[in-house]
């Protein structure tokens, strides 16, 4: 039987359309596990994506990919479906997952309100074995100590799993690399260590076909920069809430405005707003205004 | 660099052995080819070319001795 596979989409409803349509299956031939909502991040930005798990429900008569059944409407499928014991579970499954889909348009920047049953899921799925997190571990040192040797560097990986942190709702892989003169792996405010996570993961999710949060730095880098971003919005804030006049800082890349939107969300004298497209976007910190 | 988008590729698609990546050299550049089967393409592109672009990010870097500019072409 196929294994379960993961799919990401911009909501809960588009990871569940990706991953139909690449499994080439239909809503009630398959079982759906939500992973993650997904957010929308603040202002629409620093968004994450959502997380479905979806496995082939079992059928022991028919092929699974048998066109007719995947084309088929699911009101004409009904009387196909003699089986009296696997007719009532298809429609549940079918209703469980329309109903996600109507509450995911609710669903906005607040995606940490998750059922605690969710969570749970999700942290049985995370406590997998330690071996099989080894590895992971090793095949992802691995692809990235070769990627980084391709690009002319001499560098170590130092693989360690983390729990979650202000930056990663789930437990992580972080892959840490150590050596000579890499600030050019780092790039301009770090887009070029973002391409590269961003490659590793998909070689990852390639070869294993699940999704797995990875993270790549830089003796520590991103840690740092996290810090230096958030004493940044709080001085700046301090700054704005004194002379109650708006300032601008300096653009930055989404996964760094997401830091400083999320440091200052509840203080209380300054709110944040983004504006600018692509490259020149940058956060403003503005009085909140006394209601 | 060849090696680079070579591997990238590689590891980025379902038929690994249909990856080909040649070299161009043009007087001002120098054009790295990368061909994949025709289900894979938009694995080494990704949406609105994300993935494309992410490993022209990591070439350009590994290009930085390099004494023409290195362009990653995909057909």
């Amino acid at each position: 039987m196929a294994d379960a596979q993961i799919f990401t989409g911009k909501n809960v409803e588009e990871a569940i359309a990706e991953g139909l349509r690449a499994l080439g299956l239909s809503q009630t031939e398959v079982e759906i596990e939500i992973i993650s909502r997904g957010s929308r991040g603040i202002f629409g930005l620093g968004s994450e994506p959502a997380q479905v798990r979806i496995k082939p429900r079992p059928v022991s008569a028919a092929p699974q990919l048998e066109p007719t059944i995947v084309s088929a409407p699911p009101s004409s499928e009904a009387p196909q479906q003699r089986d009296a014991g696997r007719r009532p579970a298809a429609v549940s499954e079918a209703e469980t997952v329309s109903q996600v889909i109507e509450t995911s348009d609710a669903v906005s920047a607040i995606a940490e309100t998750e059922d605690a049953e969710e969570v749970e899921q999700i942290e049985t799925a995370e406590r997998s074995s330690a071996e099989e997190e080894e590895q992971l571990a090793q095949l992802a040192s691995e692809l990235l100590d070769n990627v980084v040797r391709l690009m002319g560097f001499e560098a170590r990986v130092v693989a360690e799993w983390r729990e979650p942190d202000a930056d990663n709702e789930q437990r992580y892989l972080l892959l840490d690399l150590h050596g000579k003169d890499l600030n050019l792996l780092i790039g301009r405010r770090g887009e070029t260590l973002n391409n590269l996570q961003y490659l590793v993961r998909l070689m990852v999710n390639q070869r294993l076909h699940r999704w797995k949060n990875i993270v790549v730095d830089v003796e520590g880098y991103r840690r740092r920069r996290m810090e230096h971003l958030s004493q940044l919005a709080l001085r700046s804030a301090q700054q704005v809430a004194q002379t109650g006049r708006a300032l601008a800082l300096e653009p930055m890349p989404a996964s760094e405005r997401r830091i400083i939107h999320l440091t200052l969300r509840d203080h209380p004298d300054v709110i944040t707003e983004s504006s600018g497209e692509g490259e020149r976007r940058k956060v403003h910190i503005l009085p909140r205004k006394s209601a | 660099m060849e090696e680079l988008i070579r591997y990238l590729a590689e590891s980025l698609v379902e038929q690994p052995d249909c990856v080909r990546v040649y070299t161009k050299e043009t007087r001002r550049e120098t054009i790295i080819k990368l061909r994949v089967a025709q289900q894979d393409v938009g694995r080494v592109v990704g949406r609105n070319g994300r993935v494309a672009n992410a490993m022209r990010a990591l070439l350009e870097v590994a290009a930085r001795h390099h004494r023409k500019p290195v362009l990653l072409e995909i057909d």
